[in-house]
């Protein structure tokens, strides 16, 4: 996965800052003491479970939501003054946003850009965002994969420096995923800033140059994705067949292993980073062979529930 | 303003409008065939005493033309503003360096055209047939555009208050009742006993009716419901702009 982050280009500009952002609902408190910054040309992500107040944090980060503290600058601008610049500064796909029925992309796509000063030619978007045939298709009668990339081609038809995009996945269908992802990945070279706000761990792995995790309104994790998978404290799990049976104690008295269990005759081991070279070798050092062996790499998956289920306790 | 997006905002929201017809013929077409079979038939063009020496196509023609514009104010107005709202396009708008102030400005623009051109055709068809025309013109007109905008700042009020469009519909529906009440589609005003047409004097639907009458038939609108319906107007569109929300 090789980034190209703003750190090769030698300068560094900080698009969108935001630090010691609050807001609560009357008693609730959503957005709890929260600060980042995001640099020009990154895709940034903003994970976490449902209803941990990513889409809070973002809409005041969009000036769609009036905070209650700290402060907010998105390429320069307070979201809060809701200026003209500002709004064509940003591009914003929100979750569920409707078209609707009988208008057609190229008349959504007309529309959208007759309020900024400098569009993109409705064209090569389509064109980017593989829309091309179904330009003369009611919205009604596109897929939901087709939607959702026309939704972004709406957040991006005013060229904006920055563009959020909300929940962008959800509900589609693995192949409308890798569409929309794709599609992403080719955004990249445009040179636009993201905000990917997603609950899906594949998605961030794949996308994401540096990610937040944020649970009950709080930033529990802010690293890269990889860094992030790294540094969990999530067990390695190895599977394999041995050559013959043998006393499970045998493996339990290895200090890197954590549990042993046994499916079929299958040996299923986890236990720290080194469990692996461990098991093998003690094994072999007893004459007996390991077949069909199978390590899994602790995931971004993983961290995240490591990471917010040490937040419940 | 931004008059670019205001034109293809308008022009949007006009093709749409040309590709779900329904609501717009169903609220013209009544209305408009009523009044020029009315205009047509010679023995309704006959004074009666019964209504106050009015003929049936007098007493009945400004309600026709008042039904056209609430129909359109009660229903499609709410009706089109909470779906926009529900489905996510007013919040959408609001992302953007234009305001869903525009989408409103819109419909608003779009409904009144409509209701307008329904009007006119009320009121050029009869004549054609042998029917009268408005005696005076400038009230007919003053007092309709007056009522139009009583009825519309109702619509936007029903619009704000509720956001769920199938109940916006509900309550416009029945308001629609009660406001042709008042307006005399069941009992004209001038058979109405002096309680409910005092009533009907203060409700913005008797109000224009009755002023609409008055000029159709010579007169000058009476003070009184030129103020009950500029008062309506005023504190409904205050109301509108302080209650209405995008999201």
């Amino acid at each position: 996965m090789g980034r190209n982050g703003p750190g090769l280009h030698g300068t560094v500009i900080a698009v969108i800052e935001v630090s010691h952002l609050r807001k609560s609902y009357g008693e609730r408190v959503v957005v709890d003491d929260v600060s980042f910054t995001v640099e020009q040309g990154e895709i940034f992500g903003v994970l976490g479970p449902n209803g941990a107040g990513k889409t809070t944090m973002v809409e005041c980060v969009g000036g769609l939501r009036a905070r209650d503290g700290g402060s907010i600058r998105v390429a320069g601008m307070d979201p809060a003054e809701e200026s003209v610049a500002f709004r064509s500064a940003l591009g914003i796909q929100l979750q569920e946003s409707r078209l609707p029925d009988k208008m057609s992309v190229d008349e959504a796509l007309q529309l959208y850009a007759s309020f900024y000063p400098d569009p993109h030619e409705s064209g090569d978007l389509l064109e980017r965002l593989g829309l091309v045939e179904q330009r003369k298709t009611y919205f009604a009668k596109l897929s939901g994969g087709q939607k959702q990339r026309l939704s972004v081609a709406l957040a991006l038809i005013g060229r904006p420096r920055v563009a959020i995009l909300d929940e962008l996945t959800t509900g589609l269908d693995p192949v409308a995923r890798r569409e929309v992802w794709d599609l992403l990945e080719n955004l990249r070279d445009t040179g636009v800033t993201l905000l990917l706000v997603s609950h899906f761990m594949e998605e961030a792995e794949r996308l994401c140059d540096r990610v937040i995790v944020i649970d009950h309104g709080r930033i529990i994790a802010a690293d890269t994705p990889e860094g992030l998978a790294a540094n969990v404290q999530a067990d390695q799990r190895m599977s394999f067949v041995p050559s013959s049976t043998f006393d499970v104690a045998l493996l339990e008295a290895l200090p890197d292993v954590r549990a042993v269990t046994t499916s079929g005759e299958r040996v299923v081991v986890t236990g720290t980073d080194n469990v692996a070279s461990a098991v093998i070798i003690g094994l072999h050092e007893r004459g007996i062979a390991v077949s069909r062996l199978r390590v899994d790499q602790p995931s971004l998956d993983d961290a995240f529930v490591a990471l917010t289920s040490e937040e419940q306790r | 303003m931004n008059w670019q997006a205001a034109r293809a905002m308008l022009l949007s929201e006009a093709r749409l409008l040309s590709r779900n017809p329904g609501v717009v013929i169903w609220t013209a077409v009544l209305p408009v065939v009523a009044s020029i079979v009315l205009g047509a038939i010679p023995a309704i063009r006959k004074p009666s005493d019964d209504m106050g020496g009015l003929s049936f196509f007098q007493v009945y023609q400004p309600i026709l033309v008042f039904f056209a514009i609430t129909l359109l104010a009660m229903q499609a107005l709410p009706d089109v503003l909470t779906r926009y709202r529900e489905m996510g396009v007013l919040k959408r708008l609001r992302t953007t360096p234009v305001s869903p102030g525009l989408l409103l400005f819109a419909q608003l623009v779009l409904i009144l055209s409509v209701a307008i051109v329904c009007m006119l055709l009320m009121v050029v068809v009869p004549p054609i047939v042998g029917a009268p025309w408005p005696q005076n013109p400038v009230g007919f007109v003053v007092s309709y555009l007056l009522g139009a905008w009583a009825m519309l700042g109702l619509g936007m009020v029903i619009a704000s208050l509720f956001h769920n469009a199938k109940v916006a519909a509900g309550f416009g529906s029945f308001l629609f009742f009660v406001l042709q009440f008042f307006a005399g589609l069941w009992v004209q005003r001038p058979t109405m006993p002096d309680w409910m047409r005092h009533v009907s004097d203060i409700t913005p639907s008797g109000a224009a009716v009755q002023a609409l009458t008055d000029s159709a038939t010579g007169d000058w609108p009476r003070v009184l419901h030129l103020v009950v319906m500029v008062v309506w107007g005023a504190v409904m569109s205050r109301l509108a702009v302080r209650f209405f929300t995008w999201e």
